[in-house]
């Protein structure tokens, strides 16, 4: 799996935490994944950030870029939800928002991971990868509890 | 000369040994401070809001919808600050070292607390959650006779007994 690092806005910290998911320290080589410099070597993006309005034109470009399958793996919450940037002005609000204006534009995505966390630490972007891969059921699942009033 | 740098890194490398951490086969590391998702606790959430109000990125919202209060937790827009923890009356809710979270859809980051609202002796409209009419009046002498009627339908029985007052 040959992954492309794109940020979109971000803070800084999801990429931080994606450098050091790379180092030795935690290694996702083990795995087989590679940095590439290229969304066109990629399979998988490392998305980040809640796409302001300067990057979201470059955003489209590279993801229209990579082959297909075409992945993303959607670091922090900014990417997933929009943060706390999720209703300001100049900012799109994260992959959800981002992928209607991808289904506009005719680019499919096949798969796409949410890794949630402000930063996602480098072990959840591991497990994230996981997930991506199919080795592990993920965890979390929607959940409604009744509040039982006496 | 080349086969003497060989050997050097050898020793470099024994030194340091190996430190890459075997993830998902050994426990992640956590130090005591870390915060994760938060969880709410059904049985001492009385529905107040007070953490919908503080969350910096509106991870949690309420939603008032017919006969129901929703309190929903998005996890993909929180940002584990813990002011939530902090605010609230009931110590509901409690910081968790989850931070496995990842989903495929964000259908699966949400997390709702369903709290049945009291439905209005008068004008038979839900206004507000059973256990937040009970804790807030909790201290309050007479409130019984009151509890069950909403804030309108309270104003106009007020007005309508100063009126009589006033005019005899």
């Amino acid at each position: 799996m040959w992954v492309f690092h794109l940020n979109s806005g971000s803070c800084n910290g999801c990429d931080i935490e994606v450098l050091d998911a790379l180092t030795p320290y935690f290694d996702v080589e083990r795995f087989g994944i590679k940095l590439v410099a290229s969304p066109r070597h990629a399979d998988v993006v490392l998305f980040t950030g809640p796409i302001t309005r300067e990057t979201l034109p470059k955003v489209v470009r590279a993801l229209r870029a990579m082959p297909r399958p075409r992945m993303v793996l959607a670091i922090g919450s900014c990417a997933v939800g929009g943060g706390i940037w999720h209703d300001s002005y100049n900012v799109i609000g994260g992959y959800p928002a981002l992928e209607k204006i991808l289904k506009k534009e005719g680019i499919v995505i096949d798969k796409v991971v949410f890794v949630p966390g402000c930063p996602a630490r480098p072990e959840a972007i591991i497990y994230g990868v996981l997930v991506m891969l199919g080795v592990v059921e993920p965890k979390s699942k929607r959940e409604v509890y009744k509040v039982e009033s006496k | 000369m080349v086969k003497l740098k060989f050997v050097k890194l050898i020793t470099v490398a024994r030194k340091a040994g190996t430190v890459t951490r075997r993830y998902p086969f050994e426990g992640p590391l956590l130090t005591e401070e870390f915060r994760g998702e938060v969880r709410l606790d059904p049985e001492k959430c009385i529905g107040c809001g007070a953490c919908t109000i503080i969350c910096p990125p509106n991870a949690l919202t309420l939603h008032d919808e017919g006969e129901v209060r929703v309190i929903r937790y998005f996890v993909g827009r929180c940002i584990f600050c813990g002011m939530c923890a902090e605010v609230c009356p009931t110590q509901a809710i409690t910081i968790t070292k989850e931070f496995e979270l990842a989903a495929p859809t964000t259908e699966q980051l949400l997390r709702d607390l369903v709290h049945e609202r009291v439905k209005c002796r008068i004008c038979g409209k839900p206004f507000l959650p059973a256990k937040l009419l009970k804790a807030a009046n909790s201290d309050v002498p007479g409130s019984e006779n009151y509890i069950d009627i909403c804030p309108e339908c309270r104003i106009k029985i007020g007005l309508k007994s100063i009126l009589e007052h006033k005019l005899g």
